[in-house]
């Protein structure tokens, strides 16, 4: 820690927090931290979900104002109140990138980078003037590109390097990077990299969230860990081993003894073999069985969503092949899956798996409407019936059947999108993320159904970002990582440490 | 009617807040044209408002499907004057007078399809698509006839369909026997839910395993198959096929939908109300008429009352949810 510091000693501190804690109602965010960001320095920033790290990130950018303690950007403190603290903030240096990108597609390089701030005379933009200084930013990052070109026609990485770019306009002294590769593949990511080093060059200091180790590795001076809304431990990247880190990030977990012991397989019903998706995936092998919870791990970006897409019909694979119940599957469409007996849960509820306006009814019977029907003619106490079935089975908490399940909360919403798979009968689920922004109980709650699922003869594939879930539910675990199934673990011998290092870097 | 309670327990008695505000429109209508305009209450003229309903409300129905959906089609106007004037050539020709009515209906549905499958298939934005139908088939007809009526002579089938039967048009009853019909089509089948479904969230719809492009290439089809009835009662009304006929109905008919508490930006809306907005519709019509008032003002007016009828509903709506939460 000493050594880590030593580097940049003698450089000015650039950010600071002093004994900040924030508390949100029933959680403690971020607990007493102390915080330090030299000139020129690169920090990566690690923790799980929850961790405290957008808090962190939210004070520094005055988006929020600490309970306690002190936000202190180039040697003066924020004193604003909640409405001005952020273009306090802004005014003082500090700029963020957001994992959304949040360019304009159909307006060019230059004007996106002055997006709101065009420079003009009389209300008519001065665009001489404007490409000349959108050229220079770019320039300042090494990037390669004409200032006149239109957003829609640049790839993911240019337009990563563009909202890049945007935050060089004025004089930055502290940016904040938030996964900015996650979506981008290995050889996209490298120029993002190369950018991210120019701006430390220049003196600015760089925080850069990640889990990808060997980004880290690449890049950053020294790196934080955070956990359940304390600052750990910042340590030097050189020299610091990958199992460590893990230790740090994970703490001492609650022991093995809620593990999942495996039980009998049944019959594969799903089977990949040498499936590519480019850029995505590449050559992923495996096979389902009934009766079992296969999990997904993978760090944000590593494919997980695709893969479940790919195995339901909705991207078509660059090669390999897919095998239902031993059979080859070629080019089957959604529909053709979901007859097949699968099922697929979205991983935005709200965009892709509700209906809001719609009642929790409907929204279950939605899979079937034939079990609901006599003569063809949808059944009033049918779809009772049947939306009471599942109401029940899965626990769900709504006032009536009929309730609309805009009104419901996100747990009991995720277990209706659930639901009308099992209204479906269908026997294969794919469940992306099923536990995103769902309340505990409910998550053990989903924890559960999924293995009375199982138990009962389905087969699951369970995709997760959080990795203190996975050993609850899955009798195995592939992790992606480098668009490739890095490792195969299974229960009961599925733990956090050996998770989380597959899913951040190569052993 | 299980649905149907279901939407209404939903909501209690803010559940009905769209047709309570509608009925008082409607009533608010009666007395003022009845205490100002002549004759506007005689039974002759409660007939003629349910014949100029028909006229709106056939393709309405089928428009609130649409819409519900989360579409739109503004090409029924040149639909009903093009298929009149196709059918009244196949009548000219000889064609048996049921078939050349089941052709024109065909023909209408699948003009229809067209404009879905651009839609459902192509992205083609279904306001585009159907304001290409919309110039096209205007354009065809009077192409074809020179602006002038195809009259058709004496047709007896054709002549049963303009005469009262029990008291009522042939066209009121079609109207409200295929109000039934769509009424039990949005609530009792899966179609129909389906249509909602659609409309409320395509993602998800399609996720759930709908198949949306189907969903949506039916909305039209119907929709073009409602135009092409209207056409055939439009047909035996005027005794000939009209290029210049129907000019406008679009907007009647979308302006109905959309007094009658449909959502534009789809996923809520009910057959109910849209027959209160048919109603509303053409009482202003009527009643504006009947009050002798110089035709341009009455689009100024009628164009003022629909926007008010509008933004009065939104605002009740948005009353009683706040209530409620």
């Amino acid at each position: 820690m000493q050594q880590a510091q030593s580097a940049f000693e003698a450089r000015p501190v650039v950010a600071s927090l002093q004994g900040c804690s924030k508390r949100y109602p029933g959680v403690v965010a971020l607990a007493d931290a102390d915080f330090e960001m030299r000139a020129g320095e690169v920090r990566a920033m690690l923790g799980k979900n929850g961790a405290g790290k957008s808090t962190l990130i939210r004070l520094l950018t005055g988006a929020e104002t600490p309970d306690t303690g002190t936000v202190t950007i180039g040697g003066e403190e924020l004193a604003g109140s909640d409405s001005t603290r952020a273009a306090e903030a802004f005014a003082k240096g500090v700029r963020v990138v957001y994992q959304e990108l949040s360019l304009v597609t159909e307006l060019s390089i230059a004007e996106n980078l002055f997006l709101g701030r065009w420079p003009r005379r009389a209300g008519v933009i001065r665009h001489g003037q404007m490409e000349q200084e959108a050229r220079a930013a770019l320039d300042s990052l090494g990037v390669d590109l004409a200032p006149g070109r239109i957003v829609s026609s640049l790839s993911p990485a240019e337009r990563q390097l563009v909202e890049i770019a945007r935050v060089m306009i004025g004089s930055p002294r502290l940016v904040i990077l938030d996964e900015p590769t996650s979506s981008l593949a290995e050889a996209e990511a490298r120029k993002v990299l190369a950018a991210v080093m120019r701006i430390a060059a220049a003196g600015i200091s760089v925080i850069y969230v990640s889990h990808r180790m060997n980004e880290i590795r690449q890049i950053a001076d020294t790196v934080t860990i955070m956990r359940d809304g304390r600052i750990i431990e910042t340590v030097p990247v050189e020299g610091a081993q990958t199992g460590d880190i893990v230790k740090l990030m994970l703490g001492a977990e609650m022991d093995a003894n809620e593990h999942i012991q495996p039980g009998l397989r049944g019959a594969p019903v799903l089977e990949l073999r040498e499936v590519s998706l480019a850029p995505k995936l590449d050559r992923i092998s495996f096979t389902l069985h009934a009766g079992e919870v296969l999990g997904i791990a993978g760090l944000l970006g590593s494919g997980r969503t695709e893969l479940l897409q790919l195995i339901m019909g909705l991207r078509n694979r660059s090669a390999g092949e897919v095998l239902v119940g031993g059979r080859r599957v070629d080019g089957a469409s959604y529909r053709g899956m979901v007859r097949r007996g699968f099922g697929l849960t979205p991983e935005s509820r709200k965009e892709e798996g509700i209906i809001p306006m719609l009642g929790v009814d409907e929204n279950t019977v939605i899979t079937d409407f034939s079990a609901v029907s006599r003569n063809r003619i949808l059944s009033a106490t049918r779809i009772a019936e049947a939306t009471r079935r599942v109401i029940e089975r899965l626990q769900i908490k709504t006032a009536r059947t009929d309730t609309p399940i805009g009104t419901l909360s996100g747990g009991n919403q995720q277990k209706v999108v659930i639901g009308r798979w099992v209204h479906a009968g269908s026997r294969v689920l794919l469940l992306d993320e099923p536990t995103r922004g769902v309340d505990v109980e409910a998550k053990a709650q989903i924890y559960r159904i999924i293995r009375e699922l199982a138990a009962e003869g389905c087969a699951v594939i369970f995709v997760s970002s959080e990795i203190e879930e996975l050993p609850l539910v899955c009798d195995r675990v592939l992790v992606l990582r480098d668009r490739r199934i890095a490792e195969e673990i299974a229960a009961p011998g599925i733990d956090q440490d050996r998770l989380l290092a597959a899913c951040i870097a190569a052993a | 009617m299980s649905v149907t309670n279901a939407e209404n327990r939903r909501f209690g008695l803010a559940g009905y807040m769209n047709e309570l505000s509608l009925l008082s429109a409607i009533v608010i209508l009666y007395l003022v044209f009845g205490l100002t305009a002549n004759g506007f209450l005689s039974f002759p003229n409660q007939i003629n408002i349910l014949r100029d309903a028909a006229t709106i409300g056939i393709a309405a129905w089928a428009a609130t499907l649409i819409i519900i959906c989360g579409e739109i089609d503004v090409s029924t106007g040149p639909m009903v004057a093009f298929i009149s004037v196709i059918l009244a050539y196949l009548l000219q020709w000889g064609t048996p007078t049921v078939l050349a009515f089941a052709l024109a209906i065909v023909l209408g549905g699948l003009l229809g399809a067209l404009a879905g499958a651009l839609r459902a298939w192509f992205d083609v934005p279904s306001f585009v698509a159907t304001l290409g139908l919309w110039s096209a088939l205007r354009g065809l007809a009077l192409f074809m006839t020179d602006a002038l009526p195809v009259s058709i002579g004496r047709n007896d089938i054709v002549d049963l369909l303009d005469r009262p039967f029990l008291g009522l048009p042939p066209a009121v009853i079609l109207m409200l026997a295929l109000f039934v019909l769509f009424l039990f089509i949005s609530r009792k089948t899966a179609f129909g839910r389906s249509v909602y479904a659609v409309g409320g969230n395509p993602h998800a719809a399609l996720l759930a395993g709908i198949n949306v492009a189907r969903i949506r290439i039916l909305v039209f089809a119907i929709g073009g198959a409602m135009a092409a009835l209207s056409g055939i009662l439009l047909l035996s009304r005027l005794g000939s096929g009209n290029a210049t006929a129907a000019s406008g109905l679009e907007f009647d008919v979308i302006a109905a939908v959309v007094v009658g508490g449909t959502a534009l930006s789809g996923g809520r809306g009910s057959m109910v109300g849209t027959l209160l907005g048919v109603l509303v519709i053409t009482l202003i019509g009527n009643g504006l008429i009947l009050l002798g008032i110089n035709p341009f003002i009455q689009q100024v007016v009628r164009g003022v009352i629909i926007v008010v009828a509008v933004l009065a509903n939104i605002q009740a709506i948005k009353r009683s949810r706040a209530q409620r939460s």
